[in-house]
């Protein structure tokens, strides 16, 4: 099974791979067509290796001095922890919420493309306005806490925002277009035949979908969390709107460190740990992929 | 009647105004081995998944054993199938697949790997259990499929053109089991397929099909021996036919002109209602049409050899003669096929019991 595409920073890492030079058989002359690549492939890993640079080289030389603080510090351990527990909930809480989604796109082929539309159309909105969209819906005086105040649940309003519950409600509502269609790329793959096959065997809807389908689609479900969560972990805009002002995440912290302190060193040293727990977490994945999906379908 | 009978009556299928079957009459009876013959678009494969109950029929109604239908949905039928491109589960194992009716239903794990290993040993894949689908090869995972549709012991086995992605020695291979294995179960197979060889091989009964009618239902030998209508006698087979016209009747033959020729032939050998001025096709088998013969067979004349094909064990000899070309076969190592030159004129004749004549309607 032909599976989708990998998010983007898992496929910039790894270098180009050395036999797809042998396996084109284009003029020579058309080596120009490289250059773009070429381009895009120096300006990343040149950024990459200033992060570095910044990271271990500060004004004084040599230095260890931020890498040592993040270590010791347990406000910056609480940043951390915040940051991957938000990104795995937002990443669970895509998946699980579009799963039903790309399984009803995939089952009305007539209105599939609507149906698209409709889940991308968020899309063609700034993600600021979206952002600023949800403080309309959740702030104190918004729209959901006047409702239930009106028809007389709650006294006084919930905070449903600036807070990490506000973060995980705009970074879910963000992302989840993402593992819908990462989902219904790979429903869409599943040969029909499967269905009536396993119908002829005696199994129902439901049977046939638990057995079949479901074994069938979690690479795209996979792929859908490992998008999800990837982006959550770096995530600036939803934290900074719809967080709390002292709960940041490690992509505010980063914000903070470049546009307000000027300090590269601490930003780089922040975003290489970051980096570092995006690579474990996909790791963990993988793993987990790896004992869930039987090896043939991979 | 033994089980896995159908019954087929009146069925039509339209798809939006297309009419893919039209007044299908049909009777199969039970542990026979079945084959729909037909070209594609013909209207066999609809006919197959009506069977399924994939479709519903927009007129007339199924019956298995007596049993109507109507409305039943397909994992209620007492009926397996093998899909034409297997639909083999690519996520479970050989083991697995063939398991899955038995899982499904619900049967104690001693009964499931006692059948699964039952099976896998009829279609000749014990020792597979552990494979996954993609290692295994095109053959195999036929035989896979073959096993999983029948762990359930379905009383009728349906067949989509199962062996029509294979090379052909396998296919021969494969059809030789799967006759095999249909005689041991004494379950009902209908099989569906464009390959005449491989429904005169494999089946009891075949049912020619064309435009989403059924043409003629016979054992092989009747098909290929008197087929019903001209469609059929090109389908099953090669055939010469050549284009006539009645000139006279009497209670033994028929009188029919071809190219200005007059050729009597009996009354046996005719297809449809005759009457004097009425078009027709006169048609013989190739290997009816005997070379260097003197006989006085229905139909005599001398003719060019044009043509010399050696296929296998036979030559095909082309002829061109007063009445338009003719094709004649025979095996190879008769001694006077040495004697046969391309350019050479010979004597060719055809015995008149070897002829059919097609009235047109």
């Amino acid at each position: 099974m032909r599976r989708p595409v990998r998010p983007p920073s898992s496929r910039q890492a790894s270098p180009p791979a050395p036999d797809m030079r042998g396996a084109t058989s284009a003029p020579r002359s058309l080596g120009w067509l490289l250059l773009p690549v070429l381009l895009v492939l120096a300006l990343f890993l040149g950024s990459v290796a200033l992060l570095f640079f910044h990271a271990f080289w500060g004004k004084d030389g040599f230095s260890l001095v931020y890498f040592r603080q993040i270590l010791e510090r347990a406000d910056y351990h609480e940043v951390f922890l915040r940051t991957v527990s938000i990104a795995a909930i937002v990443a669970v809480a895509s998946a699980v919420l579009a799963y039903p989604i790309a399984w009803l796109l995939w089952r009305l082929p007539r209105w599939r493309n609507l149906l698209l539309v409709i889940v991308l159309v968020p899309w063609l909105v700034s993600l600021v306005v979206r952002t600023y969209g949800w403080l309309v819906i959740l702030g104190p005086k918004g729209f959901l806490n006047e409702t239930l105040k009106w028809a007389g649940v709650i006294q006084s309003p919930v905070p449903l925002i600036f807070n990490d519950l506000g973060v995980v409600i705009g970074l879910t509502h963000v992302l989840m277009p993402f593992a819908v269609i990462a989902t219904l790329s790979v429903l869409l793959q599943i040969d029909n035949r499967l269905e009536e096959a396993s119908e002829s065997l005696g199994a129902g809807g439901f049977e046939t979908w638990r057995r079949v389908v479901l074994p069938l689609s979690l690479p795209g479900v996979f792929t859908g969390l490992s998008i999800t969560f990837l982006t959550s972990m770096g995530a600036i805009v939803t934290p900074i709107l719809l967080g709390g002002i002292r709960q940041k995440m490690a992509g505010t912290q980063i914000y903070q460190e470049v546009v307000y302190n000027f300090n590269m060193s601490k930003a780089s040293t922040w975003a290489i740990c970051l980096l570092l727990l995006s690579g474990l977490g996909l790791a963990l994945l993988r793993a987990a992929e790896a004992a869930l999906v039987p090896k043939a379908d991979r | 009647m033994s089980r896995g009978s159908i019954s087929i009556t009146g069925i039509g299928k339209e798809f939006g105004t297309a009419t893919v079957l039209d007044q299908v009459d049909l009777a199969i009876d039970g542990g026979s081995f079945v084959t729909l013959l037909g070209p594609s678009g013909c209207g066999k494969t609809t006919l197959l998944r009506l069977i399924a109950g994939f479709l519903e029929p927009s007129r007339g109604t199924i019956a298995i054993d007596g049993a109507s239908m109507q409305g039943v949905p397909p994992r209620h039928r007492p009926l397996g199938m093998v899909f034409q491109n297997l639909a083999l589960f690519p996520h479970l194992d050989v083991f697995e697949n063939v398991a899955y009716g038995l899982k499904v239903r619900g049967a104690p794990a001693t009964d499931i790997a006692g059948k699964v290993s039952r099976f896998l040993g009829l279609v000749g894949l014990a020792g597979f259990e552990r494979r996954r689908i993609g290692q295994l090869s095109g053959g195999q995972k036929q035989r896979v499929a073959l096993a999983r549709s029948l762990a359930l012991e379905p009383a009728i086995l349906l067949l989509d053109e199962p062996l029509s992605a294979l090379d052909l020695q396998l296919r021969r291979q494969l059809q030789v089991e799967l006759k095999s294995i249909q005689r041991q179960l004494a379950t009902t197979f209908v099989f569906v397929t464009h390959d005449q060889e491989e429904a005169t091989m494999l089946s009891d009964t075949i049912v020619v099909m064309n435009g989403g009618h059924v043409q003629q239902v016979g054992t092989p030998d009747a098909i290929y021996r008197r087929p019903a209508s001209p469609f059929v006698a090109r389908f099953v087979g090669d055939i010469n036919m050549l284009e006539g016209r009645i000139t006279s009747l009497d209670t033994a033959s028929v009188s029919v002109s071809v190219a200005e020729r007059q050729i009597s032939v009996p009354r046996s050998a005719l297809v449809g209602t005759p009457s004097v001025g009425k078009a027709c096709q006169l048609a013989c088998r190739p290997e009816s049409v005997r070379l260097g013969e003197a006989a006085d067979d229905a139909l005599s004349l001398d003719a060019r050899i044009s043509a010399l094909h050696r296929l296998g064990p036979t030559m095909k000899v082309v002829l061109q003669g007063p009445l338009g070309p003719l094709t004649a076969l025979m095996m190879a190592d008769v001694p006077h096929v040495a004697d046969l030159a391309e350019g050479k004129t010979v004597r060719l004749s055809v015995p008149s019991h070897s002829l059919t004549l097609f009235v047109s309607t």
